[in-house]
């Protein structure tokens, strides 16, 4: 019914296994004469045990540190020289390192993912491990300790998971870990999870298909593979949560976080609880905004969120009092328009509008190489196959009014979730601005702007 | 290799941690691609307003910056904040939509539209779908030209900026940030302060002082509109000729005060105390450049080798890759019609906070006392220009680019003989930069951290 809404959004690529396992994706684009160079594992936060929490994210910064034929220092040097730049990121589930190059260096990065992949055990040392515990300690410090309401989405979901599930602790990891962390640690999570059997790579851009497989083969092929690829786990849904906890901070407005387990990344219920965030609280005229922020003026933010997890999604809301507004009214105000959704239905005009929002933002996303070749490798690595980021794309537009608040009255019930109340108080740390903490940057050096 | 291999036996490390036998030789690169600067159509609407359009069909979106010279620069005497407040009211009623009308439409759209106030201009920026690229226009144009600041949004506004305004200071950084440029500029410089403005100045405010600013400043000659994306070059000029078509009137540049930068006396380090704080925010400042002056090239290649990037500059290299003491230490000249700001700035371990700033002090006299290695200036040239078609890759890019571009008066060609102009960079153009604008002793400084000593 809703055709013509939005044309079905092509994501052309292709994709092949090479013989030790590792899955090439290649998207052909010359549109710009640049190349992602995304290799992602299928190794997060989520396959450390407790008490050595922060382990995948420490590693993803020794991992920058140098390999057998690139000392300390040369990485970034090298793709300096071509005009490349990398990063690398570790959330729950996965665990990425990219380059993106002007499209006559691609080899180069391949090259250097080669040696972390096949040569970086050799040179990692006790002091390597040390100098990046500590930087990886003021990451914690100045993301989260230092920063007003930086602890809520730690506490937050420890209250919505159980202690031995992979989500409740933060993919930062906790302080008493990171300090009791060996090389040791950081050599059997590479051993394990580090392997071209759980892997992607992904090439976006000005590149050949034929040429693009070639290269991969040519420098990631012949690396022995770990054998027995780490078993996924399947959904693992917490169940209802209902925890409510207080916590102080040295901030001047309250703030109340709820956080809800969701169906995973990928089902039909993940796709229309995406456009039912974007129908609360994207845009002015959503119901959120509106609502708490223009009728009943005791918000002076409102968002929702939505995390594209494996085992389970997380759906949550982050708003802030205006002054004088007790949190109390921001849960109450919350819980009306959520019940509103869910019991009175939403109106085909605000569906479409939300559908389009969403639609503008996969198209923003799309348009670099960089974060197209992300999404790739997500997609690939958590779904299974390529394409199935077209066909998630262009599911949006089948979502329906029903879909919607039956997704609403299936998840997102007070007695499901999790809160955590923000005050202003004595309490030990620190902000955020609500969901840009989802990845952790190991290495932020973007370079330069052009502004 | 062979060298490599014989360090490797001798400090014992184990070749089965390797999962590969095979050394691949590192690949050299062969020339790199030209650098592609996108082409731009320019010109004038009847009502002044310079357009520049660079039409990109591979994705069907648009977007779109309108630059006005309504900064807070251009805040009238006593009037400090209005440029923001006006700005931040623009999408909340028109003449002929209400606020929460506007606000449908554009949602419904699948559109974005956000007005800001910075120190030198105004920006409104359009995001859309291809598709609703035509009607989001409609509305920009309307916000633009026809805001009547309802009363009730009015107030609403303001007590969001008044409570923006206090939550600002709950981050230490920002604490820091905003002593610094104060420590620089003095308040009675634009770059001194906030463009928000203060508490004192945003509840002084009146409407009419918005109706008024808005009046003066909001006109199409002497504004620019950049926009990018999928639409059609043969159509854009006939559909903003419409949609501006009751805009009329010229503006002229905001008018600064002399940029008088505070003498610094002695040592200047300002401290803020913030007890329990786990980490101390450091920012140093001192004069930059104006965008448009001809050494911006230059003092981007200088800037880059001291601290462009976290990993690779000087200060990154030292005092995270070397001690670890923090996550991120960077450097940048401040883009401003007047000299603006360069700046460090870094959060580090609260333990370690003197001998960081000492490390920063050492590193900017060794970039000024001893000379550059070739190795380093060639890097930092290599990372500028061949990076440069990442700075073009989106249709939001591109707009950023140019708007930038136009509305701080540089060379038409200024993208396109870039290239050219960094790798003429010499050690002794980076020498200069450095001696100029490194020197600690023409610092300011600053540090937020907990209070020292026994407790």
């Amino acid at each position: 019914m809703r055709e013509g809404l939005l044309k079905p959004l092509r994501i052309p690529q292709r994709s092949t296994t090479l013989s030790n396992g590792l899955r090439v994706v290649v998207h052909e684009d010359h549109t710009a004469p640049i190349v992602a160079v995304h290799l992602m594992y299928h190794a997060g936060s989520k396959d450390e045990q407790p008490g050595r929490t922060g382990l995948a994210h420490l590693l993803e910064h020794l991992l920058f540190e140098g390999s057998l034929h690139c000392p300390k220092g040369s990485f970034d040097r090298m793709l300096e020289r071509v005009g490349g730049t990398n990063n690398g990121s570790t959330w729950f589930d996965r665990t990425n390192y990219y380059e993106v190059v002007p499209s006559h260096a691609v080899e180069l990065a391949l090259w250097l993912e080669r040696d972390r992949m096949a040569h970086f055990l050799p040179v990692l040392n006790n002091e390597i491990v040390e100098v990046q515990r500590s930087v990886v300690m003021n990451e914690r410090r100045q993301v989260y300790e230092n920063r007003p309401y930086g602890m809520a989405f730690e506490r937050l979901n420890q209250l919505l998971f159980p202690p031995d599930h992979p989500y409740s602790w933060p993919t930062i990891g906790y302080m008493p870990d990171l300090e009791v962390m060996e090389l040791a640690d950081a050599r059997s999570f590479y051993q394990r999870y580090y392997t071209p059997d759980n892997a992607v790579l992904v090439l976006a851009g000005d590149v050949n298909t034929e040429e693009g497989f070639a290269w991969a083969e040519k420098y990631l092929g012949d690396i022995t593979p770990g054998g027995n690829p780490p078993v996924q786990p399947g959904p693992l849904d917490p169940g209802p949560s209902g925890r409510i906890e207080v916590m102080e901070d040295r901030v001047t407005f309250p703030r109340i976080y709820h956080a809800t387990a969701v169906a995973p990344f990928g089902s039909d219920d993940w796709v229309a609880l995406d456009v039912l965030s974007y129908l609360l609280a994207d845009g002015e005229s959503s119901r959120l905004q509106r609502t708490l922020i223009r009728e009943e003026q005791i918000a002076q933010d409102v968002d929702t969120y939505l995390y594209p997890t494996q085992l389970t999604g997380i759906f949550g809301f982050v708003a802030t009092s205006r002054s004088g507004v007790e949190p109390d009214r921001l849960i109450a105000a919350i819980d009306k328009v959520v019940a509103g959704v869910a019991e009175g239905g939403v109106t085909e005009v605000e569906l479409e509008g939300a559908i389009r929002r969403a639609r503008k933002d996969q198209l923003q996303t799309f348009s670099t190489v960089e974060d197209l070749a992300d999404e790739l490798a997500y997609v690939t690595t958590v779904l299974g196959a390529p394409e199935q980021l077209e066909e998630l794309v262009n599911r949006y537009v089948e979502v329906t009014a029903e879909d919607i608040a039956r997704v609403a009255r299936r998840y997102l019930a007070p007695e499901r979730r999790a809160t955590v109340i923000v005050i202003p108080g004595a309490g030990g740390t620190g902000s955020d601005e609500g969901i840009d903490d989802e990845e952790f940057d190991g290495n932020d050096g973007e370079g330069y702007s052009f502004e | 290799m062979t060298g490599r291999d014989t360090a490797l036996s001798e400090h014992g490390l184990n070749r089965a941690d390797e999962r590969v036998s095979q050394v691949l030789p590192v690949p050299t690169p062969g020339a790199p691609p030209a650098p592609v600067v996108p082409a731009v159509e320019r010109f004038v609407l009847g009502n002044g307003l310079r357009v520049m359009a660079i039409p990109r069909r591979e994705l069907p979106q648009v977007a779109a910056r309108l630059v006005v010279p309504a900064g807070s620069a251009a805040d009238p005497p006593g009037q400090a904040g209005v440029a923001s407040l006006t700005a931040a009211l623009l999408p909340e009623g028109t003449a002929r939509l209400t606020a929460v009308e506007l606000n449908e439409r554009i949602d419904g759209l699948g559109a974005s539209i956000g007005s800001r106030a910075g120190h030198d201009f105004s920006e409104i920026d359009l995001g859309s779908l291809g598709e609703t690229f035509e009607e989001a226009l409609g509305l920009l144009a309307g916000i633009v030209t026809d805001p009547v600041f309802p009363e009730r949004e009015v107030e609403r506004v303001r007590a969001e900026i008044l409570d923006a305004l206090d939550a600002r200071l709950d981050e230490p950084a920002n604490v820091a940030d905003d002593r610094i440029a104060m420590a620089m500029f003095g308040a009675n410089h634009p770059y001194g302060r906030l463009p928000a403005g203060t508490a004192e100045g945003v509840r002084k405010l009146r409407r009419l002082d918005l109706i008024n600013f808005h009046a003066d400043r909001y006109r199409p000659d002497g504004s620019l509109f950049v926009v990018s994306g999928d639409f059609n070059i043969e159509t854009l000029r006939a559909l903003l000729e419409k949609a501006f078509e009751r805009w009329e009137g010229r503006v002229e540049p905001a008018v600064y005060p002399e940029p008088r930068f505070a003498p610094l006396e002695g040592d200047s380090l300002i401290t803020i105390h913030r007890e329990g704080a786990e980490q101390a925010e450091i920012r140093f400042e001192g004069a930059g450049i104006p965008r448009n002056h001809p050494d911006w090239i230059a003092a981007s290649v200088a800037n880059y080798i001291i601290g462009g990037s976290t990993i690779t500059g000087r200060l990154g290299a030292n005092l995270r890759e070397d001690k670890g003491w923090t996550y991120g230490i960077r450097s940048g000249f401040s883009a401003g019609v007047q000299p603006a700001g360069w700046s460090v700035e870094t959060a580090v371990d609260a333990a370690v906070a003197d001998d960081a700033i000492n490390e920063i002090i050492h590193e900017l006299r060794r970039i000024i006392t001893s000379p550059i290695e070739d190795e380093e200036l060639e890097r930092a040239r290599e990372a500028l220009v061949l990076s440069l078609p990442r700075a073009f890759e989106t249709p939001s890019r591109v707009v950023a680019r140019l708007a930038t571009q136009e509305a701080y008066g540089l060379p038409a060609d200024y993208w396109e003989t870039f290239p050219a102009r960094v790798m003429a960079v010499d050690r002794e153009m980076v020498r200069k930069i450095a001696t100029e604008h490194f020197d600690p002793a023409r610092l300011a400084r600053v540090v937020v951290r907990p209070p020292v000593g026994p407790r």
